[in-house]
C-alpha cells in the first residue's frame, strides 16, 4: 500500500528513473525466451520512488493477463504487465493498459440512494441494508439476485450460499448465462463435466488455429498477440476465420471462411462427414474413447439417445460439401481443406470459440459438434490439439461455472434438482436436512421477463437485487424484458430493483435503490479464466466514500435477516450462515469497520474449496494462490507441493486418469469413461431476413471498449479512440440504399428501433445483407433490437441473428 | 506520462530498416535493441498527456510491419485524467 505522501524527488531525475525502468521492462520482454522471462525488478519502481507494487489479474476480460499494479498516496499511478505471468508474459492489450484510470471516473457512486419519486436522496447504509432486508423479509420467494462473472469467486460464493442455502431460494442466475452457457451444455453433454480439457498453452503448440465465429484479435488480444508472434518468428502457423463478418483477426489469416448465421452446424458436420467418407477419422481413438449419440426429440435433454457409428454415418451422409456450401454459403473447396486439415493426423489442431458459437439458438449443438470434430479426428488429449472455449468476463469459470452460480446449479459442479448433491451441500454448509429447494430456479431471461409482467398477471419475481453488471444494456431484446419497469403505466409499481454498481450505468436509470461498490484492487478477490486458472489479489486501496465491497453487502443484509429472526440466515447449530472466527471468537464481519479484521475471502475460499474435489477441480488452499500468477486447477498436492494440471483427461498430464488408460474421461455422462460424439442436424436461426426485414444484425464488441463500456467509456482514451455506437454496413448494401458514411439511419426490428451513424466497412466488413452494431453505447441500446429467442438447454440467447430493416433518417 | 511497449514487426529486412528509423523519428519515441530472433522491438514513448500516449500508441500500431503492438508498462506521471465521459 502507498504511505499517503509524495516523496519530494526531483521530476526529471524521476522521469528519467520511469523512463529507464519503462525501457528496461519493454526490453526484457522483447528479448526474452517465450516461456521462461527473466523476473523484472520485482517491484518495477523501488521503494525509493515511493511506488508499492503488487500483482493482481486484469479487471476485464477472460483472458486473464496479469498485471502489476503501483500504487502511491493511496492511489494507483502505475500498470505494468506482469512478466511473471504465463498468461501474459508481461504484455498487456490496450484496456489493461489503462486499466488503473478505470477506478477513477469522476461519477464513481460513493453514497447509497434510495428513489425518491423522479430523483434520488442519499440515505444510509444501515437504512439501505434494512431497505434490502425489509423487501427480503415479505416475500422471500419473490426475491431474486442477478449477479456476474465479474464477481469474485467469494462473491458468488457468497450470493449462492445466502440465496440458496439462506433462503431456500434458487432464483440466483449470472450474466454469464449471456455469454457461455452453451458452452458448458456442450461441455456436459460431451464429456460429462464443464471447462476446456486443454489451456493457453496449446496456441503455442498447434500446427493449426481455427476461430469459430471468434474474434480474438480485437477481444482476447493477448492471446490473438501470442500467436501472431510465433508467426513472426518464422514459426509455421496455420490461422482460419470462419465468421459471418470479415475482424481485425481475418487480416492476420491464411484461411477466411465466410459464412450465413448457423452455417457453422453444416460446417462441422461436413467435416465429420469428410473424415467418415475419406477414412481419415482416428479408428482407435474413436473405438477406445468414444460413444455417438442424437438428441432425443421426444425427451429434449443433455443425455440425448445413444446410436451405433453407421447411425451416425447415415446421419451424416447428407452434409456432402456441396450441400453444405448451400447451407452455409462456404464454398465446397474450403470445406474440404477443412476436412483435409481434420483428417492429417501429423498436425496439431486448436479449435476456439467465444460469443459467434454461445449466443446462437443452436449453442449447445454447434458447441457439441465441434468437441465432436475433434474427438472423430483424435485432434484431442495432447498439447495443441484440443477444442476450447473462452470467456468473455474474468471469472465467468471461477464465479459462474465452479461456483456455480446459476439457477439449477451448487457448487462444484452439482445441481440442485438431485437429491445427494443437495444432501452434500447441506452437510458442508452445516443446514438442516431439506433447506434447499430441489426446483430449479428462473434462468436470466425468464427471471426479468418475470420481473417485468404485472404480480397480477403472474409475475412472480418482485425484488431483483443486481451486483456487478449491466442488464439494462445487455439483456436481449430490451423493451420486454427490462424497460418496462420505467414506465408508469406497465403495472410494475409494486416491483423493486436493487443494483449495486461502480458507476451510474444504463441499469441504474430504473433503479429503485443504487449501492456504491468498490472494484477490482479497492477490495481482496480472486478470479478464475478461461483456462481453469484461480488467479487472487489483495486490495490495494480504498474505494471511494461510502462505497463498500458487494461481498460485504451479501453479508450485512444476510446478518440483518439473522437478526431478525429470519431462520434460514443460521445454520442447524444456530449459528450465522457466514460466522467467521478468530482466535475462536466470530468477528463481525457483517459491520464494514469489522470486515477487514481478518481475510473474509480466505474465510470464503476455504469453505468453498470443499466443494471443488467432488467434480475434480480441485484447488490448493488460499495461501498457495497469494504467491503464485494462479493456477490451472485440478490443483492437487504431490510430494509437499501443489501441482496444477495443463490438460485434462490424458495420462501424464491429469492426476486422475488411471495409469496406462491414454485418455480417460472420467466424468463421462454415460459412466464407461467415454466422451460423447454427437450428431446434430442443421437449421436455420429463429429469425431470418425476409422482404420486410431484409438484414441480418449480428452484434459484438470492439477492441477499446470492455463490453458495455461502463468502465471504459470513462477512460478519456479509449473513449476517444471509439466514441460511440454505429452501423457497420458493406458498400455494395449502402450504395443500394444511397447512403454514406456518416449518415444517420434508422434501423428497425420487430422489437424496437434506434438511429445511429452507419460506418461502411468499419473496423469490421460485414458481406451484403448483413449489418453490424457494437454494443458498447448505452446511449444507443442495440438490445432495443434484438431477439430475445433462447437455446432449448443452455438458455442462452442468440445476439448475433435478428433481422433489421434500415432507412435514411432526414 | 511515460509508456514502454513492445512491437511486433514483420516484413523483409530492407522495408523493418525503414520502418525503425521512421519510427525513431517519431517525437518523444525511443527505441531500443530490435531483436531480430523474436521480431520484437522495445519502444518507451514519453508524452506530455495521455492522449497524445495514445495517439502514438495508435498510430505506431497503424505502420505498415507493424503486427502487434503489446503494452508493457503504464506510468501517469501527473494525476491521471478523469474528466467525465463524455456521453454523459
Ligand atoms: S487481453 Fe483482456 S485480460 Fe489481457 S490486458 Fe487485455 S483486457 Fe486485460
Amino acid at each position: 500500500m502507498g504511505n499517503g505522501e509524495t516523496p519530494a524527488i526531483d521530476v526529471i531525475q524521476r522521469r528519467q528513473f520511469m523512463k529507464a525502468t519503462a525501457m528496461a521492462a519493454a526490453t526484457a520482454v522483447a528479448g526474452g525466451p517465450p516461456y521462461a522471462l527473466p523476473v523484472l525488478a520485482d517491484e518495477p519502481a523501488d521503494g525509493a520512488e515511493g511506488v508499492e507494487w503488487n500483482k493482481a489479474p486484469c479487471r476485464f476480460c477472460g483472458t486473464g493477463c496479469h498485471v502489476q499494479v503501483g500504487v502511491q498516496g493511496g492511489k494507483v499511478v502505475a500498470v505494468a504487465g506482469d512478466r511473471n505471468a504465463e498468461v501474459n508474459k508481461g504484455l498487456l492489450c490496450v484496456k489493461g493498459y489503462h486499466v488503473g484510470s478505470a477506478l477513477y471516473g469522476s461519477d464513481r457512486l460513493t453514497k447509497p440512494l434510495l428513489r425518491d419519486g423522479d430523483g434520488y436522496r442519499e440515505i444510509s447504509w444501515q437504512e439501505a441494508i434494512k431497505t434490502i432486508a425489509d423487501r427480503v423479509e415479505a416475500a422471500p420467494e419473490r426475491f431474486a439476485f442477478y449477479g456476474s462473472g465479474q464477481w469474485t469467486i467469494p462473491e458468488g460464493y457468497a450470493a449462492q450460499k445466502f440465496m440458496k442455502g439462506g433462503l431456500a431460494n434458487n432464483h440466483i442466475d449470472p450474466n454469464a448465462r449471456l455469454c457461455m452457457a452453451s458452452a458448458v451444455t456442450g461441455f456436459l453433454a460431451t464429456y460429462g463435466v464443464d471447462e476446456p480439457a486443454g489451456c493457453y498453452d496449446d496456441l503455442d503448440a498447434c500446427d493449426v488455429l481455427i476461430m469459430w465465429g471468434n474474434n480474438p484479435a480485437e477481444m482476447h488480444p493477448v492471446l490473438f498477440s501470442r500467436v501472431v508472434d510465433r508467426r513472426s518468428r518464422g514459426e509455421q502457423i496455420t490461422l482460419i476465420d470462419i465468421s459471418t463478418r470479415r475482424t481485425r483477426t481475418t487480416e492476420a489469416c491464411q484461411h477466411y471462411l465466410e459464412m450465413r448465421g448457423h452455417g457453422d452446424l453444416a460446417i462441422a458436420n461436413g467435416v465429420a462427414h469428410l473424415l467418415i467418407k475419406n477414412g481419415t477419422y482416428d479408428r482407435e481413438f474413436v473405438e477406445s474413447y468414444c460413444n455417438f449419440k442424437v438428441p432425443d426429440d421426444a425427451n429434449p435433454n443433455l443425455h440425448g439417445k445413444p446410436i451405433s457409428f453407421d447411425e451416425y454415418k447415415k446421419q451424416l451422409e447428407p452434409y456432402t460439401p456441396e450441400h453444405v456450401e448451400e447451407l452455409s454459403g462456404v464454398p465446397a473447396d474450403q470445406i474440404r481443406m477443412l476436412g483435409d486439415l481434420f483428417g492429417n493426423p501429423d498436425l496439431k489442431i486448436t479449435s476456439l470459440w467465444c460469443m459467434g458459437m454461445n449466443q446462437h439458438t443452436r449453442g449447445t449443438a454447434i458447441n457439441t459438434l465441434v468437441h465432436g470434430i475433434h474427438l472423430l479426428s483424435g485432434h484431442f488429449g495432447t498439447p495443441g490439439d484440443a477444442p476450447t472455449s473462452l470467456t468473455g468476463q474474468p471469472s465467468a469459470c471461477g464465479t459462474v461455472r465452479e461456483v456455480g452460480t446459476l439457477a439449477h446449479t451448487l457448487p462444484g459442479g452439482r445441481v440442485v434438482a438431485n437429491e445427494a448433491h443437495r444432501q452434500q451441500t447441506e452437510e458442508f454448509w452445516n443446514l438442516p436436512a431439506g433447506r434447499i429447494n430441489a426446483t430449479p430456479g428462473f434462468h436470466t431471461v425468464k427471471m426479468w421477463e418475470s420481473f417485468c409482467t404485472p404480480t397480477d398477471q403472474g409475475g412472480e419475481i418482485g425484488t431483483i437485487w443486481v451486483q456487478v453488471t449491466n442488464p439494462g444494456q445487455t439483456l436481449p431484446n430490451l423493451n420486454k424484458l427490462f424497460n418496462p419497469k420505467g414506465k408508469r403505466d406497465a403495472g410494475l409499481a409494486d416491483k423493486f430493483l436493487i443494483v449495486s454498481d461502480v458507476y451510474p450505468t444504463a441499469t441504474t436509470r430504473l433503479a429503485d435503490l443504487i449501492l456504491p461498490s468498490a472494484m477490482w484492487v479497492e477490495k481482496n478477490g480472486i478470479f478464475g479464466n478461461s483456462e481453469r486458472r484461480t488467479q487472487q489479489w489483495f486490495k490495494m486501496v480504498d474505494p471511494p466514500g461510502d462505497a463498500r465491497d458487494d461481498c460485504w453487502q451479501t453479508i450485512a443484509v444476510a446478518h440483518e435477516l439473522f437478526e431478525r429472526g429470519l431462520k434460514g440466515m443460521a445454520d442447524r447449530d444456530g449459528r450465522f450462515l457466514f460466522e467467521q472466527k478468530q482466535d475462536d471468537q466470530p468477528v463481525p464481519i457483517w459491520e464494514w469497520e469489522h470486515y477487514y479484521d481478518i481475510n473474509v475471502d480466505e474465510g470464503l475460499f476455504e469453505e468453498y474449496r470443499q466443494f471443488t474435489r467432488m467434480k475434480h477441480k480441485d484447488l490448493a488452499p488460499y495461501v498457495e494462490y497469494v504467491n503464485t500468477r494462479g493456477m490451472r486447477w485440478p490443483v492437487v498436492e504431490k510430494d509437499g507441493t501443489w501441482k496444477e494440471t495443463r490438460l485434462r483427461f490424458s495420462e501424464g498430464y491429469d492426476p486422475y486418469v488411471e495409469e496406462g488408460r491414454g485418455v480417460q474421461f472420467y466424468h463421462s455422462p454415460t459412466d464407461d469413461d467415454r466422451a460423447q460424439i454427437w450428431f446434430q442436424p442443421w437449421v436455420p436461426p429463429a429469425e431470418v431476413p425476409d422482404e420486410e426485414y431484409p438484414f441480418m444484425l449480428c452484434t459484438g464488441r470492439v477492441l477499446e471498449h470492455w463490453h458495455t463500456g461502463t468502465m471504459t467509456r470513462r477512460i478519456p482514451q479509449l473513449n476517444r479512440a471509439m466514441p460511440g455506437g454505429y452501423l457497420e454496413m458493406n458498400e455494395a448494401d449502402a450504395a443500394a440504399h444511397d447512403l454514406e458514411n456518416g449518415d444517420q439511419v434508422k434501423i428497425e426490428s420487430r422489437r424496437g428501433s434506434l438511429v445511429m451513424p452507419i460506418w461502411i466497412h468499419g473496423r469490421g466488413q460485414p458481406p451484403e445483407g448483413t449489418v453490424f452494431i457494437p454494443f458498447f453505447d448505452e446511449t444507443v441500446l442495440v438490445n432495443d433490437l434484438t431477439l430475445d429467442a433462447i437455446d432449448p438447454f443452455s438458455k442462452q440467447p442468440d445476439y448475433k441473428k435478428s433481422a433489421v430493416r434500415i432507412k435514411k433518417v432526414s | 506520462m511515460i509508456a514502454s511497449v513492445v512491437a511486433t514487426l514483420e516484413g523483409p529486412p530492407n522495408a523493418t530498416a525503414r520502418l525503425l528509423s521512421s519510427l525513431r523519428a517519431l517525437p518523444g519515441v525511443e527505441t531500443g535493441p530490435f531483436d531480430e530472433t523474436t521480431r520484437r522491438l522495445p519502444i518507451t514513448i514519453e508524452s506530455p498527456t495521455p492522449m497524445a500516449l495514445e495517439e502514438t500508441t495508435r498510430h505506431l500500431r497503424e505502420c505498415r510491419g507493424v503486427a502487434f503492438v503489446d503494452v508493457v508498462f503504464v506510468h501517469f506521471e501527473t494525476e491521471p485524467e478523469h474528466p467525465e465521459a463524455d456521453f454523459r
